[in-house]
């Protein structure tokens, strides 16, 4: 789009802008303060607060410049007697019917009203009549509210409706007596509370941390989350070795996701404090008796002479070294090293459930950035659910449409939330979406896709019509349970639909926060899956050093598989089935504990920073590992400091050259690993996935109805587990006989 | 040419709260057909949605949960958003009203000529003041905005019946009249 | 109450007094459907424009916007389907007109908008009526039966290529919705909030296509233009705005009710001393309210020996304007700090909340109101309450925040006496 400008004078200063660009923007950025509260980047328009106010040449009255996009040669005009009169008096207006109780308001200090009050409130309160009074309530676990303190600019409306796509949270009433609020004034949603986020005022409020401190008290310290793999940038609020709230508010973080979290991200982060937390290293000393506590040396010394035994009694590989890809790249980093160069096993891996091995060594476009995605012209969606497991990515791509005007083309099994969105939803039938892979790669395929999947050919050829006129980006987007094969098909699919006009790029869904670190770091390079090191448990491998733990998913129908192993090591959080066999137990410190980076699904490498001081005597894993090391003769000589180990990375890590901890400070402009992008012959892997799909039966059973908000989000893992309040969500989230309290009450025992 | 309006079709909202703990209200099959006739006027269905909420409150006395869920899956959005527009407008009712919901226009043009009167007097003859419902639920007394008979002024509307050049005795026979 | 015809011919109130006025017969016998013929047979939708264009009508919604000019701007070569939406929401107090034009007259409602839909080539149109009419909702839909009943209305109109549908809607208690923008939103199924204008409805009205709104006054002054042909039209006018006009007369006279009065009819005094057979109970004339309750309060001797002229510029000079034409006449038993406190409680109630200064500026404005009344007057009010109201106007959304302000900023410059009585504490 070639970017005409245009002339405007602003406060007698000539400037050439864009034509187009909205005036608003434009004052800002060249420096001319304007107030306002209802426009927000990337939402509707809604012009309600009129706090915006600028005097435009030939225009009657006074317009508000959210709404004005300039042209050439136009005179404005942004601060005079008679509009600096216009925004009191709105900021007056909106003061009427506000309390005015900040001193026990949670957003005092971080409220949008009360700095706009110190700019353009008056000295005197001409106010003198009785406000309209709303009484305080809860609108679910997470949400608490007071409507008297709204003014109505309803962001949280819209972020509701345009990002989350839920439009759980409306205005109801009329006039003075406009309240957001719901139906029965409880909140079904999926809770992410981007609401409260957005929310100028201290209407929308943090149920968690109601009350607990001013804003002002906490520490912010800008991290990454450590929940899904999109790695959203988050600002973690501490005090006193506590963190005790989770925001993306602007004024403290800018990260890809701007103000957006989801239920996990910002409200999950209490298990970092939970008093369940492992405090000391524990020896078992012998099978089956108890975990007694131990000091560090002992236990590392312990583990070292264990394995030490193990190796020259049973050879190298038999010591499995696993690792989890929620950890940091410097702890599965230096895990690798442990295994590879240390110990000398063949067999290691990560407790991920899906491997992206296969799609990156047969990479064929670059990876999508989040911001590739919003502005994408077509995004292609195999399977998983992003509004569920990756919901940042899930935002991106209702914007993309829906701002946008991106067409979206929804291959999956069951009609999740996104259908909403989709231009075209091929409903396939369950566990057939290898088969559309398979003829979006080459028409061919075809009549086997409509056979096997149930989808018409025509939606097949409309699909491939779709991509094959797009003038843009085209986003393919898949969920990583896909198969090694069809992974390789795919990451090739940029060969077939690539064109001067058109730039494809990929965009894995994994799990985890760091699932595509851990390829990075090369964890998954042997091509192994914890299923099978289990399977060799107690076999070929004798010993396992575990950090992190196994799924309870791995675990299923191998429950035995750890007690046959002579000698387990598992560095963790809390006490879980996999520690339940281990024979030596280290505490790890949490990731608001410690330094490090994640590597998201954009391949977007981003910084975890130190929140809080490690709690008890965990330690970073890494720094665990190291220590172990050193005890078995080998110093990685990292000195305790994580941007020693990334400098290591950077050096070996070739798609990390370069890259060093001051390069990766500025969250606003992250740093994407530069992941090798190759042509390669897939003829073989498809022929693989095409007799794969030729045994699938022919009429599957097709899966209607769209499975309820947070069915993935409310289950309950062993961190959310810690948070009394996700168990209400997962729960059904029920309507307490009374919101005036919080709803945490019902749980019996939980006090707060 | 075809004179019906082209269908725009949009999908709704794909899942609806859980924890509303009611069943959606049923209709019987002259009702369905007399709201598949305002559906069939418009290209989006959603624009039926005031003579719908009209049709459920005759039903059901007023837009009751069941009410509610009922135009939330026929209009395929959700109770939020039939939340947000029943409680705009005034003629819709999210409370239950009286059989009879006299209306005392009280602006300007009756006002001058009588309105407090008329209020006054429905008042003390049903033992109610505005806003108040009879013990059996057979009256509401409400004050409203300009009905439009400001030249017949002063007047109230019962329910949808317009009743203007109110005088006290007016007031009696109307209000006695009432089956 | 009285619907007379002064000064002119009959036109928009030629068989409103005639039996079954409102059945397709008797509208046929009088002249019915013959303007809709003339179109179909020979009549170009350019040529239908230029007609209206030439006839000087203006809005009679209260806006006054030229219509001919508002057709003008439907985008002709537009793939997307077009609408003309009828505004018969008539909320504006002291406004009643259009009520006993479709009580009486329905046909002429359908044939206006017939005729406008194939001007603008509009396939479905809407009648939008306030909730509170559901009588006339029930008129119009037994009259919309009878058109299709005569091949009036549905596919290939009177055996020509022109087909069209006219459906009725129903509002349901807010008059905002009467504001053509949030009458739209109300049409698709929203809350009745105003849009952001430019777009306009011309461009991007219902379902963002193409769309007109107008009253239904100006509707059904069409027909009688296509028949009589604009510069006639116009001519029964002043030659900025042709025809007649119905004005709603109501409050302290002898006579009110609906009269059709040639635009610029000479004298306002007259109209109301004699036409409307002058003040109840020979008491004196206070105030008027010349254009519906959104207008600029006038004092008597602004009328009286002052030759108004009643049309748009000749209630602008005399220091208010015509608005929706009705007239709410006051006599001197009437307090104009009871009345406006009245008027502001309506703009409150009728406020829709989705901009700062109207919803809190009403809000505010009627509390300070309540605690007059109620002996709590301050000496400052006055010039409180005038400040707010220039802090709403101008700077409100949609133009109800200046409808709310007028009124008050007028009766203090124009009645200070009724206002100042009360601000003075104990009588000091
Ligand atoms: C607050 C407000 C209320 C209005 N109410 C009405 C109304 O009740 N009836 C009406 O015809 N126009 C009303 N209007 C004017 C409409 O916005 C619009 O100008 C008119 O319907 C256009 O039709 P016309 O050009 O034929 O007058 C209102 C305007 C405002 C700002
Ligand atoms: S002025 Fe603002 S609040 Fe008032 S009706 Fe218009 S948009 Fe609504
Ligand atoms: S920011 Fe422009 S009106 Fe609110």
């Amino acid at each position: 789009m070639a970017t005409e400008l245009a002339k405007v004078t602003i406060n007698g200063k000539l400037f050439e802008v864009p034509k187009g660009a909205r005036l608003i923007d434009v004052c800002r950025e060249k420096g001319f303060d304007i107030p306002s509260f209802c426009y927000y980047a990337d939402l509707a328009l809604q012009a309600s607060c009129r706090m915006c106010l600028v005097r435009i040449e030939k225009m009657p009255k006074l317009q508000t410049s959210c709404t004005i996009t300039v042209t050439d040669g136009m005179v404005v005009t942004t601060q005079s007697e008679e509009i600096e009169k216009a925004q009191r008096g709105m900021n007056e207006f909106l003061l009427a019917n506000h309390p005015l109780d900040c001193p026990v308001c949670d957003r005092g200090g971080e409220c949008e009203l009360q700095e706009m009050t110190f700019d353009w409130g008056g000295l005197e309160e001409r106010f003198t009549e009785e406000k309209n009074y709303y009484a305080e309530r809860y609108l679910s676990p997470m949400v608490a509210n007071d409507p008297q303190r709204c003014i109505l600019c309803k962001r949280c409306t819209r972020v509701c409706d345009e990002w989350m796509g839920e439009e759980a949270i409306e205005a109801g009433g009329r006039g003075a007596h406009t309240v957001i609020g719901t139906y029965l004034g409880w909140l079904d949603c999926s809770q992410c509370g981007n609401c409260i986020e957005v929310c100028p005022t201290g209407t929308l409020l943090d149920g968690t941390y109601r009350h607990q401190t001013r804003p002002w008290e906490l520490a912010q310290t800008i991290s990454t989350c450590n929940f899904c793999s999109d790695g959203c940038q988050m600002s973690l609020g501490s005090r006193s070795g506590e963190v005790r709230r989770v925001v993306a508010r602007d004024r403290y973080v800018n990260g890809i996701n701007g103000e957006f979290l989801c239920v996990k991200g910002r409200f999950g982060h209490p298990f970092v404090n939970h008093e369940d937390r492992i405090r000391t290293p524990m020896i078992r000393y012998k099978k089956g008796g108890k975990l007694i506590p131990a000091t560090w040396d002992e236990a590392i010394r312990h583990v070292a002479t264990r394995l030490d035994e193990i190796a020259d009694k049973h050879g190298r590989d038999s010591i499995g070294v696993v690792g989890s890809p929620r950890l940091t790249n410097e702890s599965l980093y230096v895990l690798r090293r442990f295994a590879t160069e240390l110990v000398g096993t063949q067999n290691y891996t990560t407790t991920d459930l899906h491997s992206l091995q296969s799609f990156f060594e047969n990479l064929g476009a670059p990876l999508a950035t989040h911001r590739d995605i919003r502005y994408a012209k077509t995004i292609v969606l195999l399977g998983g659910d992003p509004s569920e497991l990756q919901p940042l990515t899930g935002k991106q791509i209702r914007q993309a449409v829906r701002n946008g005007g991106a067409q979206l083309v929804l291959v999956n099994s069951v009609p999740i939330r996104l259908r909403e969105q989709a231009a075209l939803f091929l409903h396939v039938n369950p566990g057939t979406d290898e088969a559309v892979i398979l003829a979006l790669a080459d028409s061919a395929n075809d009549a086997l896709a409509t056979e096997k999947a149930g989808v018409e050919a025509e939606l097949l050829a409309a699909a491939r019509q779709m991509i094959t006129t797009t003038e843009g980006d085209v986003v393919v987007m898949f969920d990583a349970s896909l198969s090694a094969e069809a992974q390789e098909v795919l990451a090739q699919l940029a060969t077939v639909f690539g064109a001067e006009n058109r730039r494809v790029l990929l965009h894995p869904l994994p799990l985890f926060n760091n699932s595509v670190g851990a390829h990075d770091m090369g964890m998954t390079d042997r091509h192994l899956s914890p299923y099978q090191l289990l399977d060799m448990a107690g076999d070929t491998i004798r010993a396992m050093y575990v950090a992190g733990s196994f799924l309870p998913e791995h675990l299923e129908g191998r429950a035995e598989a750890l007690g046959r192993l002579d000698f387990l090591v598992v560095q963790e959080l809390f006490e879980n089935d996999t520690t339940a066999a281990a024979d030596v137990v280290l505490p790890a410190a949490s990731y608001a504990e410690q330094d490090g980076t994640f590597t998201n699904n954009d391949g977007l490498v981003q910084r975890v920073r130190q929140s809080i001081p490690p709690l008890h005597q965990a330690k970073p894993d890494w720094m665990i590992v190291a220590q172990l090391a050193k005890e078995l003769g080998m110093d990685f000589g990292y000195e305790a400091s994580a941007s020693a180990v990334f400098r290591g990375i950077a050096e070996r890590v070739q798609a990390y050259t370069g890259m060093r901890y001051p390069v990766l400070k500025d969250e606003t402009n992250p740093i994407q690993a530069r992941h090798n992008v190759v042509q390669t012959d897939v003829s073989e892997a498809a022929a693989t996935v095409r007799t794969a799909v030729e045994a699938l039966p022919d009429e599957g059973e097709k899966i209607f109805g769209t499975p309820d908000v947070g069915q993935e989000l409310f289950r309950i893992g062993t961190l959310t587990d810690k948070v009394p309040q996700f168990h209400l969500l997962a729960n059904g989230n029920p309507r307490p006989e009374t919101t005036a309290i919080s709803p945490l009450y019902q749980i019996a025992g939980v006090s707060r | 040419m075809s004179s019906q309006p082209t269908q725009i079709t949009r999908i709704g909202p794909l899942s609806q709260p859980v924890s509303l703990g009611v069943e959606p209200a049923t209709f019987s099959p002259d009702v369905e057909a007399e709201i598949d006739r305002h559906l069939a006027k418009y290209p989006v269905a959603r624009s039926a949605i005031l003579p719908m909420m009209f049709i459920v409150q005759r039903e059901r006395g007023y837009l009751d949960p069941p009410g509610v869920l009922y135009l939330a899956n026929r209009l395929k959005v959700r109770v939020t958003d039939i939340w947000e527009v029943a409680t705009f407008y005034s003629m819709i009712y999210t409370k239950p009203v009286g059989k009879y919901h006299i209306q005392v226009c009280k602006t300007l043009s009756c006002k001058i000529m009588g309105a407090g009167k008329v209020t006054e007097h429905c008042s003390k003859k049903l033992g109610i003041k505005v806003g108040e419902t009879t013990p059996d639920g057979r009256f509401t007394l409400s004050e409203v905005e300009c009905l439009g008979s400001c030249g017949t002024a002063p007047m109230f509307q019962i329910n949808f019946d317009y009743h203007e050049n109110l005088t006290p005795e007016k007031i009696d026979q109307v209000l006695d009249a009432l089956p | 109450m009285r619907i007379e015809v002064i000064g002119c011919e009959p036109l928009q109130l030629r068989r409103v007094h005639l039996e079954n006025s409102r059945s397709i017969d008797v509208y046929r016998a009088n002249g019915g459907y013959e303007a809709l013929k003339k179109v179909l047979d020979g009549m170009s939708p350019d040529d239908v424009i230029n007609e209206v264009k030439k006839s000087a009508l203006r809005g009679r919604g209260g806006a006054g916007f030229p219509t001919g000019m508002k057709w003008g701007f439907v985008p002709k070569d537009s793939p997307k389907p077009k609408y003309v939406v009828c505004n018969a929401d008539e909320s504006e107090p002291g406004t009643f007109k259009d009520r006993y034009l479709m009580e009486r007259d329905p046909h002429m409602l359908i044939e206006g908008m017939l005729i406008s839909a194939y001007a603008l080539n509009a396939k479905t149109n809407y009648i939008y009526t306030r909730g509170e009419y559901r009588y006339l909702i029930d008129i119009m839909d037994v009259a919309l039966d009878e058109a299709r009943a005569a091949g009036l209305l549905g596919n290939n109109i009177l055996g020509s290529n022109f087909s069209c549908e006219i459906y009725t809607h129903t509002g349901a208690g807010a008059y905002i919705c009467g504001e053509e923008t949030a009458l739209l939103s109300s049409l698709e199924g929203l809350r009745g909030h105003p849009r952001m204008k430019p777009p306009f409805p011309a461009v991007s009205g219902l379902y963002a296509c193409p769309t007109v709104v107008n009253n239904v006054e100006t509707l059904t002054a069409v027909p009688d233009i296509i028949k009589m042909g604009g510069e006639a039209y116009q001519k029964l006018g002043t030659e900025k705005s042709g025809g007649t006009k119905l004005w709603s007369v109501s409050g302290h006279v002898n006579q009110p009710g609906v009269y059709e009065l040639p635009m610029g009819y000479d004298d306002m005094e007259k109209f109301i001393m004699e036409d409307c057979g002058g003040i109840l109970g020979g008491k004196q004339l206070k105030a008027v309210i010349p254009g519906g309750s959104s207008v600029y309060i006038m004092r008597a001797d602004q009328v009286v020996g002052k030759d108004v002229r009643m049309d748009y510029e000749g209630l602008v000079a005399a220091g208010s304007s015509v608005g929706s034409g009705g007239f709410i006449v006051m006599d001197e038993t009437v307090d104009v700090f009871e009345s406006t406190k009245n008027l502001t409680e309506f703009y409150k109630h009728e406020s829709c909340g989705w901009c700062t200064p109207c919803r809190e500026g009403t809000d505010w404005l009627v509390k300070v109101f309540k605690r007059i009344d109620q002996g709590g007057g301050r000496p400052e009010d006055a010039q409180l309450m005038l400040d707010l109201c220039d802090n709403i106007e101008g700077k409100s959304f949609c133009p109800l925040g200046d409808a709310a302000s007028w009124p008050i900023q007028s009766a203090i410059k124009r009645f200070p006496e009724d206002f100042l009585r009360r601000l003075t504490r104990n009588g000091d």
